[in-house]
């Protein structure tokens, strides 16, 4: 059998660029061989059949592949000449140096084993015979595929566990830098799942692109194999640059790029098959859902934002919605999903890609909201993201993003692909929304952060070159943009003077304090360095690390002065003259970018929640406000966005809060009811912080509420500060994408109006706390 | 032969780098470690902010060396890793059996 080796060295020796033709050329040298074998050990006196199961059953041969052979005997078959043709099988192949996965069986036999275990069965699905009785192997398929099919709505849930182990052992073939070429998701052992799913006859499975992209990582695996004289799958960066020649791809860089092509194919053809099973009624046990939480079911066509509705657990487009008129509805599709902890249909997205119209430049408020939203969502909004992704929409509505989509990475400490690595920082970002001023800065920051990679020239130099146009694209003012723009520039500087400074020489410290100059920024550049590190791989992620930095920064706070706190809010003139009347009076204007409605009452404890009730009762989503009070009278201005349909009448909301005021209409029971129904599945948002700021206000004593934005979230939180008598003399909310940071200006509603004392502070702290962690609990 | 192994702070890993690169060696092992020594537990004041120091983080390097060259070579660390300020570390030495290098299978000296 020295032939047989010597044939396949010299078949493996030419360096030919791989192909379907090669690996057939392999499979019929390797096939006729076995065939010898089988023959000289005496197959047919057993009335037995060499049987190829697999990768090999399927005729595929990498040059460093495992050879899977099952022998097959009947079980008439004479028990003492089993072992000793098995041996003459085995032998001369373990002899050769080849590896092999062997076992010997009656069909009855393998039958049962691929009933107790999924891997078999997926194996014998493919099995091919070699030699021997051909019926033999036809008789055990049939059983095979019977049972499978038999069995097919049991099977399901556990292949649909045995995916996800593997995203979460081995990674996405599309996103990393160095995948393994079987084993990542998206890689060659999807295709076996996916014939398995087929077969169950449960789902059908999509084809398009299908056979081309697997073409195409069976010819990488080959020429990994050749290049490497070894069986790993893994495409080592060290390795890139010969395989790429092998192959006759222009670059390394270009090679990892159609590989992540290939590997998002097929994994978006393998989410798309699992959400037919899904819908076929196959349903995920619990305890493998990825997250250990319940699913809520929420009904069908739940609204969850204007046009956007949940159908069969998936999120769709209503039928008055249009695409091709609305352009933010792709973004506040998306962001609603995320939000919720649900995913896109894919015929939505489908439409949503090719019916939506370009998005304005620069762009509206509600997109850029949407976007912070759909990001500020964090791991929930990767399934939506990819989805978007699979068809280029993010490409459109960012053009720079282009360049770095897929794009590889030539640093060992990093792990994923540029744009992966980008949303990864968005999403660990997502964790730290409270620790910072303006949330949604952090998060677009975040996404944007390396924008400037995968050009040829400094990354950092590139990000501050195009990061003003993002900006400006995306609507923010100004002084938005300067910080996005300065997060960019300095993103590496904490990591930087961390590891190669002295963190006890103040020269060190006035450095890095004479570029951040604010407290606000330093959190934010703070926030972004941990979300960066933690996105990029192990080695640069250690609580070692991480602590080096935290370190520079206590030291570098300590040395900034006070940041300034702006003063409490003063509107203008005009508006404080609304309702002097000194009756409720409501006014609407719809022609801003952002309508507003000014209410104007008689000032009294608990107005603030009155007002904020009522706006939540009629279902409009408070984007800013700011409230003053004039003599007896409160003036409060509000933002707002509808959630759902149209503006509602101001003369009902009018009328509304008159019946609250009077406690003639408790809001509380009727938006509980409403926010209960609307819980989705459980990313857990960073708990809501409450600051007392201390010796800001000469007027009042200053409290800031950060937490995640929910109907009805400034109702409870004004309603506790007036449950312990404390007024509200102003107050300015902002709602960033799905986070609010509120500001209060309050006074003891005795004793003359003083300041609150240290300890009344922490008593109002701790039952704002108190009843936000109330309505958080899901009942 | 020898090993050395100096616990250092972080930043003085440059400065240890290059002053070894001029010394002639070419190659060493870094690795990061935490560790305290008798400044445990002193409370560092720094322009107000006050926080206990535990265990700090440091940066293990290890080379190695000759025996004719274990002296100097420890000078040129000490030297390079020097603040004059608490927590600057150690540096000391062991001997070392054989080595063998994994590409060629050179052994001994030629393995350094």
């Amino acid at each position: 059998m020295g032939e047989f080796s010597n044939q396949r060295k010299e078949f493996l020796a030419q360096k030919i660029k791989p192909s379907a033709k090669r690996r057939s050329e392999l499979l019929a040298l390797t096939d006729s061989w076995i065939k010898e074998l089988a023959q000289a050990a005496g197959v047919s006196q057993l009335g037995g059949a060499v049987v190829a199961v697999g990768g090999y059953g399927r005729g595929e041969l990498a040059p460093g592949s495992d050879l899977d052979l099952v022998l097959l005997v009947p079980p008439s078959a004479n028990p003492n000449l089993i072992p000793q043709v098995a041996n003459k099988l085995w032998y001369p192949i373990w002899d050769e140096g080849m590896k092999l996965d062997h076992s010997v069986r009656t069909v009855a036999q393998a039958r049962t084993m691929a009933a107790d275990d999924l891997k078999v069965a997926l194996g014998l699905l493919d099995a091919r015979t070699v030699y021997g009785d051909e019926s033999l192997c036809e008789k055990l398929k049939e059983q095979v595929l019977a049972d499978w099919r038999a069995m097919g709505q049991k099977r399901l849930p556990g292949l649909r566990s045995y995916v996800q182990d593997r995203i979460t052992r081995n990674g996405e073939l599309a996103h990393l830098l160095e995948p393994d070429l079987k084993e990542s998701f998206g890689g060659l052992r999807d295709l076996g799942i996916l014939n398995g799913v087929a077969a169950t006859g449960i789902a059908e499975v999509d084809q398009t692109g299908l056979a081309s992209a697997y073409a195409f990582l069976l010819d990488v695996r080959d020429a990994l194999h050749l290049v490497t004289s070894r069986p790993s799958d893994r495409l080592t960066l060290q390795e890139q640059a010969a395989v790429a020649e092998l192959l006759e791809i222009e670059s390394d860089d270009a090679l990892l790029r159609q590989v992540s092509s290939a590997g998002r194919t097929i994994s978006y053809i393998s989410e798309l098959t699992w959400h037919r099973v899904k819908h076929q009624g196959v349903t995920e046990r619990k305890g493998i859902l990825r997250r250990k939480v319940v699913v809520p079911v929420m009904s069908d066509e739940t609204p969850l934002a204007p046009g956007v509705m949940v159908r069969d657990g998936e999120v769709v487009l209503a039928k008055t919605a249009d695409p091709s008129t609305d352009p933010v509805l792709v973004l506040r599709a998306a962001a609603a999903a995320a939000q919720h902890g649900l995913r896109l249909q894919p015929e939505t997205v489908n439409r949503l890609a090719s019916e939506s119209a370009p998005m304005p430049t620069p762009w509206p408020r509600a997109a850029r909201e949407a976007l912070v939203s759909l990001i500020g969502a964090g791991r929930l909004a990767l399934p939506v993201w990819e989805a978007l992704d699979q068809f280029e929409i993010f490409n459109r509505l960012i053009p720079e993003w282009a360049v770095v989509r897929s794009a590889p990475q030539h640093n060992p400490l990093h792990v994923f692909t540029v744009d992966r690595h980008l949303v990864e920082t968005a999403i660990n970002a997502s964790t730290m929304t409270r620790r910072v001023a303006r949330p949604d800065l952090l998060l677009i920051g975040a996404l944007f952060h390396d924008i400037g990679k995968a050009q040829d020239r400094d990354h950092t130099e590139v990000g501050v070159e195009i990061m003003p146009g993002i900006a400006q694209r995306l609507g923010f003012d100004d002084s938005e943009s300067a910080t996005l723009v300065k997060m960019v520039e300095h993103h590496l500087l904490l990591p930087d003077v961390a590891t190669k400074r002295d963190p006890e020489d103040d020269a060190t410290i006035n450095f890095v304090a004479q570029i951040v100059q604010e407290h606000d920024f330093l959190e934010m550049l703070h926030a972004l360095t941990e979300a960066d590190s933690r996105a990029t791989g192990p080695a640069v992620s250690s609580e070692w690390r991480l602590s080096l930095i935290s370190d520079l920064v206590s030291r570098v706070h300590a040395v900034l002065r006070g940041d300034e706190i702006p003063p409490p809010p003063e509107l203008d003139p005009e508006r404080l003259e609304v309702g002097a009347s000194g009756d409720i009076e409501v006014l609407l204007d719809s022609m801003s970018s952002l309508p507003t409605i000014t209410i104007s009452a008689p000032d009294s404890t608990g107005l603030l929640a009155a007002c904020a009730g009522v706006l939540a009762l009629h279902q409009l989503s408070v984007r800013t406000a700011t409230t003053q009070t004039v003599g007896e009278r409160a003036v409060s201005v509000w933002g707002v966005t509808p959630q759902y349909g149209d503006m509602p009448d101001i003369q009902e909301i009018a009328r509304d809060l008159g019946l609250i005021l009077n406690g003639q209409l408790d809001v509380s029971a009727r938006l509980e009811r409403r926010r209960q129904d609307m819980l989705g599945a459980g990313f857990t948002y960073p708990p809501a912080q409450v600051k007392i700021l201390e010796d800001v206000s000469a007027r009042a004593t200053v409290i800031e509420v950060r937490a995640h934005d929910f109907p009805g979230l400034l109702r409870i939180v004004a309603g506790a500060i007036s449950a312990v008598n404390v007024d509200i003399i102003a107050a300015r909310v902002a709602t960033l994408g799905s986070e609010a940071v509120d500001v209060f200006y309050v006074i003891e509603k005795t004793a003359g109006g003083a300041h609150l004392t240290p300890a009344r502070a922490q008593e109002v702290r701790s039952t704002i706390l108190d009843a936000l962690e109330l309505s958080n609990s899901v009942t | 032969m020898k090993l050395i192994t100096a616990i250092v702070k972080p930043f003085k890993l440059e400065d240890i780098k290059v002053a070894l690169e001029n010394r002639g060696l070419h190659g060493m092992t870094v690795s990061e470690a935490s560790g305290y020594g008798r400044q445990r537990g002193h409370t560092e004041v720094y322009r107000g902010a006050e926080y206990t120091v535990d265990l700090v983080p440091k940066v293990r390097i290890e080379v190695l060396v000759d025996d004719a060259d274990a002296d100097s070579v420890v000078s040129t660390i000490v030297e390079a890793a020097n603040t004059g300020r608490i927590g600057d570390g150690k540096v000391w030495v062991v001997p070392v059996d054989s080595v063998v290098r994994v590409r060629t299978g050179e052994k001994g000296s030629e393995a350094l």
